[in-house]
């Protein structure tokens, strides 16, 4: 209960009237407004109060470090897929396609007779690299403007703005689509294509908090001082932004995942027989047929993609609360 | 008031135009627009077919042929530089003619007002669907704060938002048409009937998880509502508790739902193209994915321009909206 609740409380109970009046009728109006004033009490929310969110804030609890723990095999299984004891991805196995999961192919096999775990393993190499690629190209781009428009305001600040406010107004797929369609489908042009998307919102981003830290009093003493502005930026900004924003890393980067796998699902992503993705994956065995007599195909890769998606937006969550950013721009 | 609508209207009109420039210039500057307006056929000689150089077994149609290259150099303007085709494409917008199919011959002006209704049934039984699951939740949610069915309803919503939506329409389909049979598999338009009970699967699968991301705002904001004075006013007077919620509670609370539903439309949009290809439903997201594999460009740009100038309309309408509720919106 807040110092707000109790002032409004105290006001009602020792108010005019009823407290000092004799008699049994105002007695039980006394009694009355008691059980109602509980009744509107008990249907409040406690808010937060800054003791218990700071508890909540400095903990981040087991299931964080699950999500991190699911993160890490991803990562792990992203990297040294081809090296691993699992099947050839792209080869067709002997037991014939569309095999319902057994010892020998953990997932089952495709329609192709392909080793659906095996796909599954190397299809978190593109999903991932393009994911961490763009999160990272955002950051890069869009927080390098976003710092620098905040810092400098003006028409600089206006015309950063403008060219933000227009990239949003694409609907994502639509212009990750545009520039998909006119480039060949490379990871590196699907990559930098979703990083496109991530710099209008890490931009403003970076603006808003740059707009908080550049008011205050070291970014002032720092000028007294006689730094540059580069080195106001980079010494005396940078560090300050940098923390929102990479609080807000993983849920750009489960953002940026879900991205790719919708383009992998449209076939506009990476393109070639060995470009495994999710979002191909589950399109491959999503027409009615196989859905309806190899449902594994399908659902291994989106049970495998829902639980990276989810813990990327979990612990990005927990991170975000523990640094205590509030979204501004996602 | 006016001051502002005026200044808003302004930033509209830029946007506008760098929305389609930038459209314009992506399809233009990145790859050949010969190439990407006539496909192969860019690669006749057609020079030197004319001047009879060189020799081509198909001679009608190799002429025919030049004929479709130099009606697209004549139509895209493709002698003149970016900038001043940009101008004349615009101005060929404006009075109508978006330019023709370059799979079909047909003029993609009819293309789209084919496939728009079908897009357009969708975006508004998913709205529909999501606002209908999100007012009764977020009510709920907020009624019994931080009760079991609030905690629950978290998860479940932090869940939802964590589905991709290509995901959740595989799972959906497979579920409730193929395993339980409830609803149709694929897109039928035999009669309107017929044609919405087979778009509710979609809609659904477009909608949940918007209606997880309302019920998120809604419950913050139903929150904040029940501690103001007029609601305990009402529930002194001995008000039932759902009169309270829908009639005082609900209305003021809505703001931020008001102010996501255009971004969100853009979001739903984005959605359309895949659970449009999940269902086979003939919309302008399908439409848009088989020309960008058809490469044709004349379409793709057509309808980027469309949904992109539809998103910034609707959400300069909603700003609109936004600052006439809540005046303080105009200061910024």
């Amino acid at each position: 209960m807040t110092a707000d609740d109790r002032r409004t409380g105290n006001l009602t109970a020792s108010g005019e009237g009823p407290v000092s009046r004799k008699g049994r009728a105002s007695r039980e109006r006394l009694l009355e407004r008691f059980r109602i004033l509980r009744l509107v009490r008990s249907s409040r929310v406690p808010d937060d109060g800054p003791a218990e969110d700071a508890a909540v804030r400095r903990r981040l609890g087991f299931s964080f470090w699950l999500a991190v723990a699911w993160l890490l095999i991803m990562a792990f299984v992203a990297v040294f897929a081809p090296m691993l004891p699992v099947a050839d991805p792209t080869k067709v196995a002997f037991s014939g396609p569309r095999e319902p999961p057994s010892a020998d192919a953990w997932f089952g096999t495709d329609a192709l007779g392909r080793d659906v775990f095996s796909r599954t393993m190397h299809g978190a190499r593109i999903s991932l690299a393009v994911g961490g690629f763009a999160i990272v190209f955002g950051m890069v781009v869009g927080g390098s403007l976003g710092i620098v428009a905040g810092y400098f305001r003006g028409r600089l600040d206006q015309a950063v703005g403008f060219a933000f406010f227009v990239l949003l107004s694409f609907p994502s797929l639509v212009l990750a689509i545009l520039i998909t369609a006119t480039l060949d489908r490379s990871l590196l042009v699907v990559s930098l294509t979703i990083g496109i998307l991530a710099v209008a919102p890490v931009g403003l981003l970076a603006r808003a908090s740059t707009l908080v830290f550049a008011e205050r009093e070291f970014v002032a003493a720092a000028r007294v001082l006689g730094a540059r502005h580069g080195r106001i930026i980079v010494r005396e900004l940078l560090p300050n932004v940098v923390i929102p924003m990479g609080a807000l890393t993983l849920l750009g980067m489960a953002i940026a995942v879900v991205a790719e796998g919708s383009l992998a699902f449209l076939g506009l992503s990476v393109a070639g027989e060995d470009a495994i993705s999710w979002g191909k994956m589950i399109v491959d065995g999503a027409g009615l047929r196989d859905l309806q007599n190899a449902t594994h195909v399908t659902m291994f890769p989106v049970v495998v993609m829902f639980v990276t998606v989810l813990s990327l937006n979990f612990a990005g969550d927990r991170i975000r609360q523990y640094f205590d950013v509030k979204e501004l721009a996602f | 008031m006016a001051r502002y609508v005026v200044r808003r209207v302004v930033l509209l009109v830029a946007v506008l135009f760098a929305v389609t420039f930038l459209g314009f210039s992506a399809m233009n500057l990145l790859g050949d627009p010969l190439v990407n307006v006539v496909g192969v056929l860019a690669e006749l000689d057609c020079e030197g077919i004319e001047a009879g150089l060189v020799e081509d077994t198909t001679v009608d149609a190799a002429s025919r042929d030049c004929d479709t290259v130099a009606a697209a150099r004549d139509q895209y303007h493709l002698d003149q530089p970016v900038p001043v085709r940009y101008v004349l494409w615009v101005g060929d917008l404006i009075t109508g003619d978006f330019g023709t199919s370059f799979q079909n011959d047909q003029p993609v002006s009819q293309v789209i007002r084919e496939k728009l209704p079908e897009t357009l049934i969708l975006l508004t039984m998913a709205q529909i669907v999501s606002l209908g699951v999100a007012i009764p939740w977020g009510v709920i949610a907020a009624y019994r704060a931080n009760r079991a069915f609030d905690r629950g309803s978290t998860v479940a919503s932090f869940g939802l938002l964590s589905v991709p939506n290509f995901a959740l329409g595989v799972v959906l389909l497979y579920l409730l048409a193929l395993r339980w049979q409830v609803f149709p598999s694929a897109y039928e338009s035999d009669n309107l009937g017929a044609l919405v009970f087979s778009m509710v699967l979609p809609a659904v699968t477009l909608g949940l998880p918007l209606a997880a991301s309302y019920q998120r705002l809604l419950r913050t904001d139903l929150i904040t509502t029940l501690q103001e004075d007029f609601v305990h006013m009402a529930r002194a007077k001995g008000l039932p508790p759902l009169r309270i919620m829908f009639r005082h509670a609900l209305r003021p609370s809505m703001f931020s739902v008001v102010t996501v539903f255009g971004v969100s439309t853009g979001a739903l949009i984005g959605g359309s193209l895949v659970v449009e290809q999940i269902f086979g439903i003939p919309g302008i997201g399908r439409e848009i994915v088989t020309a960008v594999v058809r490469d044709d460009f004349p379409v793709v740009l057509a309808i980027v321009m469309l949904v992109a100038c539809t998103f910034v309309v609707l959400n300069f309408l909603v700003d609109l909206l936004y600052s006439w509720l809540d005046p303080r919106v105009r200061a910024r």
